[in-house]
């Protein structure tokens, strides 16, 4: 467990970035500068950024991040915005217009009208739209949730459910369909509400602890300080304390909600983001950013507090020494362009990965460099549970993965420290494989692509198998699946249906019979893999066919010296890989023969093939009956395994090449093999130069295989026989 | 018993001695490195010899290979056996009255290379002893420790019952094996691997053994059988239990027994000194040379850490530290300490060069603790599953059958309990040693053959007693079986064959 070891990684494809940072955007930005602009808005529900001028409005599609992407317009009239969102089907465009009035635009009648509340008693703090079915559009206002249907025949909305409560300031994200309500003098009370489309959840009041300052001060907890986050289909509630310094984190139930614990905080100034279910906590004053996976229980973050790095971004003075390596900025204030900067004071944090700069008018992507963190990380077994985890960049995780792995092999660590390294790969495999997540990352055609608004639901639904306890977000993702798509979700389940089918089928076929599909399916499987190197792997998991392929045997090639140290970790790979009842292809059992017999070890080769350690197949008994040139007892292994097999043909051959003819003929009449030709055992009697031998095989096949007595064959060693015969008497 | 009637001690006799020694007239004694019983006059110790030797020389002349294999007297068996170019061993048993023979030669010799391999194992080849001292007298001591410790195995009350017909279904010289699941075979071997890498990055062997059957090895397969049947004399929890049970029954033995007061180190009083000692090692200096005793019972017994300790060995000087015992294995000639350590049924053992350890006791003692830190939890857990899976005492008995299955290319077999054969009849039991007899003489024919193909053999014997008696030889394996009280056509008999066949030994006997 030595830094030694971490520091000697091989830096897989791309450029190493040193561990100076964990996290990163990439240049170019987003550009959403238009003239006239009346602000920005971030509409979350769609994942549009949304940019108001004059008399229209600029949207830019950022599901899918793409710096150069076009703003699509619409025209609306003009006036103040106070908020502005498009309906999930894109249909309407609702914009706030002041405290009293929301304004429905038509896209495409381009019809509008307004919804007013009652001016003397409440104001709109907000709205948001739904996929509920029971309504389309929730009005959070000072005196509670207005819940509405939009009727467009109708052009008004028709109030469906309004819940009364004292509102001071309110939370919402669109991708945990959450509402947080805060109220009291403190606005540390809140009230939450999920509207999903299943059904509308009303969570348990509950407040928010803060520390005191001192006895007669009160701090008042502001919006900005409460986050919603979504990791893993669970959804938190993070709320900054500042005079605690610590940033409390509550894990939101259907029934209940339970505090987690705190994170300690550098800065007054706190944003959150998610991405790719690690939670980034930026410390905006102190420009770091710290990096949780909030998975495990332990609150520990991955590595230390480090700058977000500026990828790719083009300086266009000096440093020509440097021009070969891509120039990397990770400290604003020596970035030449104002671009450059990092957590600037204009930087507004989007839900969940985004960050605009509302200042320059740019939008940044946060991304994670795996690399570094597994390079800055020495405990490799949670390194690699960390990135097993991992699905944005699922094949740069598993590349890592299987890079590490080898290197620890390569560099004889001891057994116990890879023995649970492959144990977190092999467990991973099996989760994967248990919620198809493996299988359908290989399918060529995956729904993640197939819009901006499925992203959400694609990923909720993975994870929904993986964390069957959050209550919350199982409505959530049932919500997707049936309105926001669900024509793809269908399909979506189809093909899941169907590869875990396969794979069932597959793995019974082999139990009984060596079955020559179900490997070639793997085989496929695995070409499938190459050939989609660096597209849309959903999982990191490494299947056995994999650890084999990338790490075992390339591992074999190049270590030298004594191969029982790979022995043993390949025993150990079988263990975690029986525990999970995953099963492991012959050509890794063929490998341990080679490696076995490498060292002589026959005994030990007979205990494994006798224990079926080595499970019998007609791969394994070809590699026994190959090393048994050797050793004769290894031969006779692999002889019965094809027996026990019940590869006759196979076997009969093989006893007449050992000079067994007679046993072999009794064998085939048994077991009715009569693929071999008479000549074959003729030849073999022939060769042991024993008349009687010869006789008896002859008088096998003139017995047993009608018409033999009138082919050539006969009559050329009845008459050999005759020969050796009269040559005896004489 | 068939050595009931007249089996005093000088029932058997047994020997060694080398033909190159004592060629001269007057120097005959010098050739004998053993002889039991020891108390015989030298003119009749040299009779046995002389007959042997001249049987030996003569039988040269037609077979230089391997010379004469045994000798039916009227009323005596002599079993030879060459272990070394030159050393012979020969055993003399006495013939019973009956006209079954009681004895199987192979049987017997089975004895004498066991006697030989282990004392290799302990002590190194004996003619690599005697270049060393060429006077004979550290040999024949050590033998003579050795071998009186080893018979001391047989001896029941006054008699020794070495192995005659009523150990027809047993194979001496093979291992006996646990049958385990997949899964337990996989945390065996992943075992298998912490122990062997606990002493830094030396090569190490191990052997695991649950109760008396063999779990795992990573030896040689005649290392295997060495060590295994040490463990099973000296080591399993049996043994141990055994060792103390009758612990105090040997003590009094140790008074009363004739034979057991022979047993001590210093050679009987009517020996000329220069026979068993050269005569310049006084008998003070007797005693303080340390001769090895690692047959002597009673001698092993569990530690507080788990470990097996013994003070056979001796001390290491100036200590209190036991000695750890070392062996000779037979693969690499290297000399390696033995440490065994043993959790409930369990028994591991564990082989280190000693080559690899420079500190001596202390190194071994570090490479110890460390096998405890590392595989503690794994040898619980193993001996937890193996225990849950085991079917105890009579778990390899099939009902209806008595049988005995020999793998031969790997030295292991697997027979009937004990308890279960002693209820065969004499009868029965005569008629399997007569064809396990005949079966043997068989393949030594084979051997003796040009031809490298192992033959097939099937015979089928309905005894006098009306129980069948069945062999059948194929490719290295070989199935003996009684059947008593069973059906009188031969097609019911090989049916019950191809049964179990196809049940217990995956159809290897039922291949037409």
């Amino acid at each position: 467990m030595s830094r030694k070891a971490t520091t000697s990684k091989p830096t897989i494809g791309l450029r190493g970035s040193d561990g100076l940072s964990h996290a990163y955007i990439q240049y170019p930005p987003l550009r959403c500068n238009v003239p006239e602009s009346g602000g920005l808005f971030y509409d979350d529900g769609n994942k549009l950024l949304l940019s108001p001028a004059a008399d229209q409005v600029f949207s830019w599609k950022v599901g899918i991040f793409d710096p150069l992407t076009g703003p699509t317009t619409d025209s609306i009239s003009e006036g103040p915005i106070i908020a502005i969102r498009y309906s999930l089907d894109t249909k309407v465009i609702a914009i706030q217009r002041s405290g009293q009035e929301i304004q429905f635009w038509d896209r495409e009648t381009a019809e509008t009208f307004s919804h007013k509340c009652k001016p003397e008693s409440e104001s709109i703090l907000g709205f948001f739209w739904t996929d509920s079915r029971q309504c389309d559009i929730v009005i959070v206002k000072t005196n509670g949730l207005d819940l509405c249907a939009y009727k467009s025949e109708s052009k008004s909305l028709q109030l469906v459910e309004t819940k009364k409560l004292n509102v001071s300031w309110y939370v919402y994200t669109h991708e945990s369909r959450l509402v947080l309500l805060a109220s009291g003098m403190q606005c540390k009370t809140f009230h939450g509400f999920q509207i999903s489309s299943a059904d509308i959840v009303r969570l348990p009041r509950f407040e928010m602890v803060m520390a005191k300052s001192e006895a007669n001060s009160k701090p008042v907890l502001a919006a900005e300080d409460i986050f919603i986050v979504t990791v893993y289909g669970r959804i938190y509630c993070l709320q900054v304390d500042r005079v605690a310094m610590l940033l409390h984190s509550y894990r939101l139930y259907r029934d209940a909600v339970i505090q987690q614990g705190s994170l300690p905080i550098y800065s007054s100034r706190i944003a959150g983001s998610v991405v790719d279910n690690v939670l980034l906590i930026h410390q905006v004053d102190a420009k770091v950013v710290i990096l949780y996976d909030l998975f495990a229980d332990s609150r520990a973050p991955i590595s230390a507090p480090l700058p977000l790095l500026l990828r790719g971004f083009p300086r266009s003075s000096s440093s020509s020494q440097f021009s070969g390596r891509e120039s990397e900025s990770s400290d604003g204030n020596v970035a030449s362009s104002h671009e450059a900067v990092t957590y600037a004071d204009s930087w507004i944090f989007l839900v969940p990965d985004l960050v605009c700069d509302v200042a320059n008018k740019l939008l940044w992507k946060f991304n994670l460099d795996l690399e570094a963190i597994s390079a800055s990380n020495s405990d490799v077994p949670s390194i690699l549970d960390f990135l097993q985890r991992r699905k944005l960049e699922a094949n740069k995780a598993k590349q890592l993965c299987l890079g590490i792995t080898q290197t620890l092999i390569l560099e004889r660590r001891p057994v116990p420290v890879v023995a649970k390294a492959i144990n977190v790969l092999v467990s991973s495999y099996s989760h994967s494989i248990k919620t198809c997540s493996y299988l359908k990352g290989l399918k060529p055609e995956m729904p993640l692509n197939s819009g901006a608004q499925n992203s959400d639901a694609d990923v909720s639904t993975i994870e929904r198998d993986a964390i069957g306890k959050s209550i919350i977000h199982e409505s959530t993702a049932r919500v997707d699946s049936e309105t926001l798509d669900s024509e793809d979700e269908s399909h979506f389940t189809n093909l899941e249906h169907n590869s875990k089918e396969a794979y069932v089928g597959g793995s019974v076929n082999n139990e009984n019979s060596p079955s020559n599909e179900a490997h070639s399916s793997y085989v496929m499987q695995s070409s499938l893999l190459s050939v989609q190197e660096e597209s849309q792997l959903t999982s990191a998991a490494i299947s056995p066919d994999e650890m084999y392929n990338f790490v075992f045997s390339p591992v074999d090639e190049e270590m030298v010296g004594d191969p029982s140290y790979l022995v043993a970790i390949i025993i150990e790979f079988l263990h975690s890989a029986n525990l999970e009842k995953i099963r492991v292809l012959p050509n890794l059992y063929v490998l341990i023969i080679q490696l076995l017999v490498r060292n002589e070890r026959y005994a030990e080769l007979g205990l494994f093939v006798v224990n079926k350690i080595l499970e019998p197949s007609k791969e394994v008994a070809l590699q026994l009956l190959e090393s048994g040139r050797q050793n004769t007892q290894t031969r006779k292994l692999g002889l019965d395994m094809l027996r026990q097999l019940g590869l006759h043909n196979d076997y009969v051959v093989l006893l007449v090449q050992d000079g067994y003819y007679l046993e072999a003929l009794r064998y085939a009449r048994k077991y009715k093999v009569d693929t071999i030709r008479p000549s074959l055992f003729l030849e073999a009697a022939f060769v042991s130069n024993d008349s009687q031998h010869l006789a008896a095989v002859l008088r096998f096949f003139t017995d047993f295989l009608p018409g033999f007595k009138n082919t050539a064959e006969h009559n050329r060693y009845h008459r050999i026989l005759n020969e050796m015969n009269s040559s005896m008497t004489a | 018993m068939g050595l009931s009637s007249n089996s005093s001690n000088e029932s058997i006799q047994l020997c060694i001695f080398d033909l190159r020694r004592g060629q001269h007239e007057g120097q005959e004694l010098d050739k004998i490195l053993f002889f039991f019983p020891s108390g015989l006059p030298f003119s009749k110790q040299l009779a046995v010899i002389g007959l042997s030797e001249g049987l030996i020389t003569f039988t040269r002349i037609f077979s230089p290979q391997a010379a004469c294999d045994s000798i039916e007297a009227e009323r005596h068996s002599h079993v030879f056996h060459e272990p070394e170019p030159d050393i012979w061993m020969v055993l003399v048993v006495e013939k019973s009255n009956d006209s079954e023979p009681i004895w199987r030669d192979d049987a017997l010799r089975k004895v004498l290379k066991e006697i030989h391999s282990l004392f290799v194992m302990f002590h190194g080849p004996v003619r690599a002893m005697l270049e060393k001292e060429p006077g004979g007298g550290l040999v024949r001591r050590h033998l003579y420790s050795f071998i009186m410790d080893y018979l001391r195995d047989f001896l029941v009350g006054k008699k020794f019952l070495l192995p005659s017909f009523r150990d027809c279904l047993k194979e001496r010289g093979t291992v006996q094996m646990l049958t385990i699941t997949r899964e337990a075979a996989i945390e065996v071997q992943s075992l298998v691997r912490v122990l062997e890498s606990s002493a830094a990055n030396t090569p190490c062997y191990s052997l695991i053994l649950f109760q008396d059957l063999l779990v795992s090895t990573t030896l040689s397969p005649d290392d295997t059988i060495n060590l295994f049947t040490y463990a099973v004399l000296r080591l399993t929890p049996r043994a141990l239990s055994s060792g103390t049970s009758s612990w105090s029954y040997l003590r009094k033995g140790n008074i009363a027994s004739n034979v057991v007061t022979e047993t001590n180190v210093a050679p009987p009083s009517s020996m000329p000194e220069s026979f068993y000692g050269s005569s310049d090692i006084s008998p003070g200096e007797d005693n303080n040379y340390h001769v090895v005793r690692p047959l002597q019972s009673d001698k092993w017994s569990k530690g507080k850490d788990g470990y097996l300790v013994t003070d056979l060995w001796g001390a290491e000087v100036g200590t209190w530290v036991f000695a750890t015992p070392t062996v000779l294995l037979q693969q690499t000639g290297e000399r390696m300490y033995l440490c065994a350590y043993q959790h409930r049924s369990l028994t591991l053992m564990l082989l280190i060069p000693i080559s690899s350890i420079p500190n001596g006791e202390q190194g071994v003692s570090a490479v110890k603790q460390q096998v405890l830190e590392n595989a503690s939890l794994k040898i619980l857990k193993i001996e937890e599953k193996l225990s849950k899976g085991w079917g105890g005492e009579n778990a390899y008995h099939v009902g209806g059958y008595r049988y005995l299955l020999v793998d031969g290319d790997r030295n292991v077999s697997r027979a009937s309990p004990a308890t279960k054969v002693t209820t065969l009849t004499k009868e029965s039991l005569l008629a399997m040693n007569k064809l396990r007899q005949e079966v043997e003489l068989e393949k030594n024919r084979a051997k003796l053959d040009e031809h490298s193909c192992e033959k097939d053999l099937e015979v089928c014997i309905r005894a006098k007693n009306n129980a069948w008696v069945i062999s059948r030889v194929t490719r290295g394996k070989e199935l003996y079986m009684v059947l008593e009280k069973a059906n009188e056509t031969l097609l019911y008999a090989s049916d019950a064959v191809e049964k179990f066949s196809n049940r217990y030994c995956d159809g290897t006997f039922s291949l037409d």
